[in-house]
């Protein structure tokens, strides 16, 4: 666009379409519509299930929040499964957490999890796979 | 006949100089998004599980959103006293007085100066206006640049005369002229200084860390350094904040590169 061109349009529409308004415009509206996603998705809550290696939901298993705290993961809450083996956590304050689960004679596992931002809510796609394996290490 | 000149040559020499130019960065991208120790070996061109969380991590580590606002601010208040400023001084250099001459080596001379040098008699009078540890005084020392004088001097030379003395005809006060007749005409002008002076501000990192002293008024590369200072396994977080750091400049560079080459440009073809 020539610099004639340019001083004939409208004064409004010098000032508001032009690359320097745009751009900076559409970053605060990716980060307006990022934070109401934030704001409406950050519960804490962690939910998922827990199965023996079979791939049989586990009831009664104890499974550990741990919040990464500096350098070390420190327990933050305890819960047991129900009889589907399902579990939730409901008060996550942390965005890098880990997951535990252990039952006696079943076998215990632990999954380290990065979450987008703190108290996401959050559901294990996967579920937590209690083994002797890994109650040996 | 104008015989034409092969131009894959030229090309292919640019093309090497962009690339080299341009793996720093990627690299730093690269880390910031995989986390890969910089001795690993062999080394990994293309990142391996990348993921963002070592950019969540710098955002809850430290205060960022509280030093961005920081930056942010302190830079709109560099930039719009550098326009202001620097055009004012820029136009008066445009105009005949005595001791022109003397004005001009005086800013020559002064630019050798590094602002080390002169950061004790800034500390005191910023101290002296009660603007320690505040926007205001964060800002203040880079209010006018020379640089960016010259460069709104250049391109304000580049007016013609018979335009500026119309103005006068028409009764325009000298201030108006710097607004409506001058600046109009020197875009490139304003968006050098912009960019010179956003750059400065954003990248400064030793009068902030003296001209503070809370914690809340601290500006992004103090975060940086205090992030390294306490931050073990930093890699990919380290990478991961530059990246944070720098993307404003990039952005603001991209968006107004042609007008800055034009401003650096305006006046070196002239005579």
């Amino acid at each position: 666009m020539s610099f004639e061109d340019d001083l004939a349009r409208p004064r409004w529409k010098r000032w508001l379409i032009n690359r320097f308004v745009l751009v900076p415009g559409f970053l605060v509206l990716i980060a307006i519509v990022w934070n109401c996603w934030v704001f409406t998705h950050n519960h804490g809550v962690v939910s998922g299930r827990v199965v023996d290696a079979a791939g049989t939901p586990v009831a009664g298993a104890e499974v550990k929040l741990w919040v990464f705290n500096f350098v070390t993961f420190n327990e933050r809450t305890t819960t047991q499964t129900r009889a589907d083996g399902s579990f939730e956590f409901t008060d996550n304050p942390s965005h890098n957490i880990q997951l535990s689960a252990e039952k006696a004679g079943v076998g215990r596992s632990r999954i380290p999890m990065r979450l987008y931002f703190r108290s996401e809510d959050i559901t294990l796609t996967q579920p937590l796979r209690l083994s002797r394996e890994s109650d040996d290490k | 006949m104008i015989k034409r000149q092969r131009s894959w040559p030229i090309h292919l020499t640019l093309i090497a100089a962009c690339f080299v130019m341009l793996v720093p960065f990627y690299w730093v991208l690269k880390t910031s998004i995989s986390g890969e120790n910089i001795f690993s070996y062999p080394p990994n061109i293309i990142p391996r599980d990348p993921h963002p969380f070592y950019y969540v991590d710098v955002w809850y580590a430290i205060p960022f959103a509280r030093y961005f606002l920081n930056s942010v601010v302190v830079s709109t208040l560099t930039i719009a006293a550098n326009v202001v400023l620097n055009a004012m001084a820029g136009y008066s250099l445009t105009q005949i007085f005595p001791g022109k001459q003397f004005v001009l080596m005086l800013f020559l001379s002064c630019m050798m100066i590094p602002f080390q040098a002169t950061i004790i008699p800034a500390y005191l009078i910023t101290g002296k206006l009660g603007l320690l540890d505040s926007y205001l005084g964060l800002a203040l020392p880079m209010f006018s640049t020379i640089i960016c004088i010259f460069v709104f001097k250049a391109s304000f030379d580049a007016v013609p005369r018979s335009l500026i003395d119309a103005a006068r005809v028409d009764g325009l006060s000298e201030w108006r002229i710097i607004w409506r007749v001058m600046m109009p005409l020197a875009k490139s002008a304003v968006a050098t200084n912009v960019i010179l002076s956003f750059i400065w501000s954003w990248n400064n990192f030793m009068w902030p860390l003296i001209a503070t002293r809370s914690q809340d008024m601290q500006t992004l590369p103090l975060g940086l350094a205090r992030f390294i200072s306490y931050q073990e396994d930093t890699t990919g977080a380290l990478y991961a904040f530059c990246i944070m750091v720098l993307a404003p400049g990039i952005l603001l560079f991209l968006l107004a590169q042609k007008e800055f080459v034009q401003g650096l440009t305006t006046g070196a073809t002239k005579g």
